[in-house]
């Protein structure tokens, strides 16, 4: 393949996303304004509640008055609003430039719109932001911070990264990237993964599993493409993988019912492996509501998904 | 070929463009980045089949629409083995069919019976006539007949050229074309042509048989020369049989025999191995007067094999009463009367009398009697001429100065009535317009240096018709019927000492209408076939022929009187029933009809059907249906294929949701 066309293929599309910095404001002004509240229970000030008493508790939030009462141990709970910081881990390979006609954009276009918008209601409530990626060219890994000139600094690094490398067989880039995020994520930290979990390496679930350990919130986001949802091809087929060498040439009928029961497979295996570090797993096409998007992946950090 | 027709044809190599296109898309689908690609199974083997078998269809579909396309284009050139017309600038065309029914027709050839080659190719060149096309049919057996005057009507040409049947007739092939021109000569179209579908044997075309419009032979293979042997005669002769074999050549007359059918004794008798006509001498079994002669082994044609026997004295006989001292010409030989009678009719038997018979029975097998200046009839002569005439004998009587010689209890009866008058100072000659139906000839009875005339008063006629007059109005020619016969009274002597009228062509003309006339009524026992029979308007007639009964119709005839008249079309034995009596006639064929081989068609004829470029065929309507048809399954293939395709990716949408 000749340079020109090789820019070309990596050059990516951004599509109806662009600009990133209004649209991921847009975005977040869509999903709602204002603080939010943590939803951890225990230590706190302000109280929270009432549950049965099971041994070890601690006994000093016996309710006392509750057993003089109703003659039962119940055991008083409290809510702490805490300051939390959010970890984006971005998929910047190559496989996340791709977007076909039904797509606004590219995947990784859309990702990273999804990581500004968090980014933004992140910020808005006060919460610091870490960026970041494995895989891509001139992406910048940006350390916690918060206020504006975090969000500006996230956009801008969203916004010059390109998606690159082939990560099917580099598995310690993987594997780096995650030890970073690591370091930066303390306890109750909220990493939220956007990749399309396509042609990763052999052990990324459990690279990337690891994440929801030490008291932290994982959420994996999965953007695919319409047309890697769908798999709406008719006719006899000849495709190619952009990370990898794999070449398939099939009939699209046919191999339809198999792809996608394989893709549903796929994600089955990864949301079991993120279920079990206490992490979830988020379905996106690239072709929905960025909004709605939003939501998703904030309702399954607090847990309502 | 011409660049026409070859670039026409080339537009055919556009073929390989969806052949090549077949072939570029049939080899590997596009490519197409995917990033899930290791989740997609393969499933080749389905995606090439069906790629491959809809491909195939597609691609036959347009590769012969792209070939029909390019015939179409080629089409006004393009040959092929059916006989079509070919048009000038697409325009209607007038032709004349001439269809040859006569004997040699009948001949099996490579490719069939001719008369059935003919009709085919008939039917071929009728299929390819268009509505505006006028069509004429005439037959060529003789005579030459109009079998359907010029009709756009093609339906009617269809049904007249059904009704066609083979006969034994001879050839009337300059008649036929002649009848042919004259019959589209008045239709109005531009293009006309005369199709002759003949064999062209027993009647070649002259050389002047040229002009428009032109001749066109498109079945040449007709002319192919055939070996044939036929019988064309067979009379009783006392106790023998006097037969008559024609043979093509030495070749068709090797090996082959005559001999009586039945006649288990005697042996057949072998022709003389050379072509040509032959007379042969049997021995006849009396109880086999009624059989037929036949000719050992085949040949092209098997009809001619076989004849019935003939009555004796089949041939024409004709008395001739002539006083040689005066009717003789001057430089000596036989009367000109009998002379004109030998040179029209050679094969009639000349009894010159001296005196008319007193017995009737006198006057048996003649039909015809030609009595030259007779100086009057006794009772008794009149008595048997009367019944000669009456059973269907001919009777002329050319008067001359002798009329005034008449002695006592003679007359002239049953000619004239009375005493009939020598006018030795003639006024004028013959009235060339009363003597019209007699054809061209008649216009030769102009000038004759008449020396004298019988002054025939329109009162002593009996009943005759004036056929004819002189300038003045006085008779020249009257007819009188009497019983099956007629009796023929003519104003003027044989003898050249009294003018010119022996001299003149419308004297052999006249003698001929004569001869006709006797052979006619009386009915030669042996004609050929094609030969009108005559009979009395007022006679009950039946004939029962070789396939059936025969037609009998009234028609009018020349010097305008009607009769009956049938026609046998075949040869071979009849049986008649007049008015009770019942007799037999043999029709046979015309010997020429053998003898006179094939020939080429006229110069003229063949530079035609080059010129017509015979066999093309305009096949354009039904290749532009054809181009539709196959556009229209295209598009069906097409819509179809997509209308699956849609159904596939409902359904698949189903099944995940």
């Amino acid at each position: 393949m000749t340079a020109p066309a090789t820019a070309l293929r990596k050059a990516l599309d951004w599509g109806k996303l662009a600009p990133l910095r209004l649209r991921a404001k847009t975005v977040a002004d869509g999903v709602y304004a204002g603080g939010h509240r943590s939803r951890r229970r225990g230590a706190g000030i302000e109280f929270g509640g009432q549950r049965s008493y099971v041994p070890g508790d601690d006994l000093r939030f016996i309710d006392r008055h509750a057993l003089l009462r109703h003659g039962t141990l119940l055991v008083r709970q409290f809510e702490t609003e805490t300051d939390r910081t959010l970890c984006l881990l971005v998929d910047a390979s190559l496989s996340m430039s791709y977007r076909s006609e039904e797509a606004p954009g590219a995947k990784y276009a859309y990702a990273a719109l999804i990581a500004a918008a968090l980014c933004k209601i992140a910020v808005g409530a006060g919460d610091r932001v870490s960026l970041d990626w494995f895989g891509g060219e001139r992406t910048a890994e940006l350390a916690t911070a918060g206020g504006r000139e975090a969000f500006e600094r996230v956009v801008g690094a969203l916004e010059t990264a390109e998606p690159s490398a082939d990560l099917k067989s580099d598995l310690p880039a993987l594997e780096r990237a995650v030890a970073r995020v690591e370091r930066r994520a303390g306890r109750g930290s909220t990493v939220v993964v956007l990749s399309d979990l396509l042609d990763l390496p052999e052990g990324a679930e459990a690279a990337i599993g690891t994440l929801g350990a030490r008291g932290k919130t994982l959420t994996v986001a999965r953007v695919l493409d319409p047309t890697e949802v769908n798999f709406p091809f008719t006719g006899p087929l000849h495709l190619r993988a952009l990370e990898g060498e794999a070449r398939v040439e099939t009939d699209a009928a046919a191999a339809r019912p198999q792809y996608l029961a394989a893709l549903e497979e796929q994600a089955s295996r990864w949301s079991a492996r993120l279920l079990s570090r206490g992490g979830s797993l988020v379905l996106l096409n690239s072709a929905d509501d960025p909004v709605r998007a939003v939501r998703k992946i904030l309702d399954s950090v607090a847990g309502l998904s | 070929m011409s660049f026409l027709v070859a670039a026409a044809l080339g537009v055919g190599l556009f073929v390989a463009i969806p052949i090549a296109a077949h072939l570029l898309r049939r080899g590997r689908a596009r490519e197409r980045d995917f990033p899930p690609t290791a989740l997609v199974p393969v499933a080749r083997s389905v995606a090439r089949e069906r790629a491959t078998l809809e491909d195939r269809l597609l691609l036959a579909i347009r590769a012969l629409l792209i070939a029909c396309l390019a015939v179409i284009g080629a089409t006004p050139f393009v040959q092929c083995s059916r006989l079509s017309l070919n048009r000038s600038a697409g325009a209607s065309v007038a032709f004349a069919l001439v269809v040859d029914d006569s004997h040699s027709m009948r001949a099996r050839g490579a490719e069939g019976v001719r008369f059935e080659r003919a009709l085919r190719a008939a039917r071929e060149l009728l299929a390819s006539a268009r509505e505006g096309d006028a069509i004429a049919i005439v037959l060529a057996g003789r005579p030459a007949r109009l079998a359907l005057a010029a009709t756009t009507d093609l339906n009617a040409a269809r049904r007249a050229l059904a009704d066609l049947t083979e006969s034994d007739r001879s050839t009337d092939l300059e008649g036929a074309v002649s009848l042919a021109r004259t019959s589209v000569a008045s239709v109005p179209h531009r293009d006309k042509r005369v199709v002759l579908l003949s064999d062209l044997a027993g009647g070649a075309l002259s050389d002047g048989s040229e002009g428009p419009p032109p001749l066109w032979a498109p079945v040449p293979e007709l002319a192919t020369p055939l070996e044939n042997c036929g019988i064309f005669g067979a009379e009783r002769r006392g106790r023998r049989i006097s037969a008559h074999v024609a043979c093509t050549s030495a070749a068709a007359a090797a090996g082959r025999a005559v001999s009586l059918v039945g006649d288990k004794s005697g042996k057949p008798l072998p022709l003389a191995a050379r072509g040509g006509i032959q007379e042969l001498g049997l021995d006849l079994d009396p109880k086999l007067e009624r059989s037929e002669l036949e000719l050992t082994g085949g040949d092209a044609l098997a009809s001619d094999d076989r004849c019935p026997l003939a009555a004796e004295s089949a041939s024409l006989g004709v008395m001739v009463a002539v006083d040689v001292s005066n009717a003789s010409a001057k430089t000596g030989g036989p009367p000109v009367l009998e002379q004109a009678v030998g040179a029209l009719e050679s094969s009639a038997a000349l009894h010159p009398i001296a005196v008319l018979p007193d017995d009737a029975n006198e006057y048996r097998n003649n039909a015809l009697l030609l009595l030259d200046d007779p100086g009057g009839i006794t009772p008794e002569a009149r008595s048997a001429l009367a019944s000669f005439v009456g059973r269907g004998g001919v009777a002329v009587a050319f008067l001359g100065p002798r009329v005034e010689q008449t002695p006592l209890g003679a007359t002239l009866e049953p000619f004239v009535h009375g005493a009939v008058h020598w006018e030795s100072k003639a006024d004028g000659d013959v009235n060339t317009a009363s003597l019209a139906w007699l054809g061209a000839e008649a216009s030769s009875m102009q000038d004759l240096k008449l020396r004298g005339r019988a002054g025939l008063s329109t009162t002593d006629l009996l009943g005759a018709r004036i056929l004819a007059t002189f300038g003045d109005g006085q008779p020249f020619l009257t007819k009188r019927e009497l019983g099956r016969g007629a009796l023929f009274t003519v104003a003027l002597p044989t003898s050249v000492e009294h003018g010119n009228f022996p001299l003149r062509p419308a004297f052999l003309a006249l003698l001929d209408y004569f001869l006709n006339e006797a052979r006619t009524r009386r009915g030669a026992a042996q004609s050929v076939a094609g030969s009108e029979w005559s009979f009395p308007l007022g006679a009950s007639v039946s004939i029962e022929g070789p396939r059936g009964a025969l037609a009998v119709r009234e028609a009018a005839r020349a010097a305008g009187s009607t009769q009956k008249s049938a026609t046998p079309t075949l040869a071979g034995r009849y049986t008649l029933r007049i008015d009770d009596k019942s007799e037999e006639r043999v029709a046979t064929v015309d010997p020429s009809e053998i003898t006179t081989l094939p020939q080429k068609p006229p110069a003229s004829a063949a530079q035609t059907r080059a010129s017509a470029n015979a066999g093309s065929v305009d096949a354009s309507p039904e290749l532009g249906f054809v181009a539709l048809a196959l556009l229209a399954l295209e598009l069906g293939l097409r819509v179809f294929r997509r209308v699956t395709r849609e159904r596939g990716l409902t359904s698949a949408a189903a099944q995940r949701s």
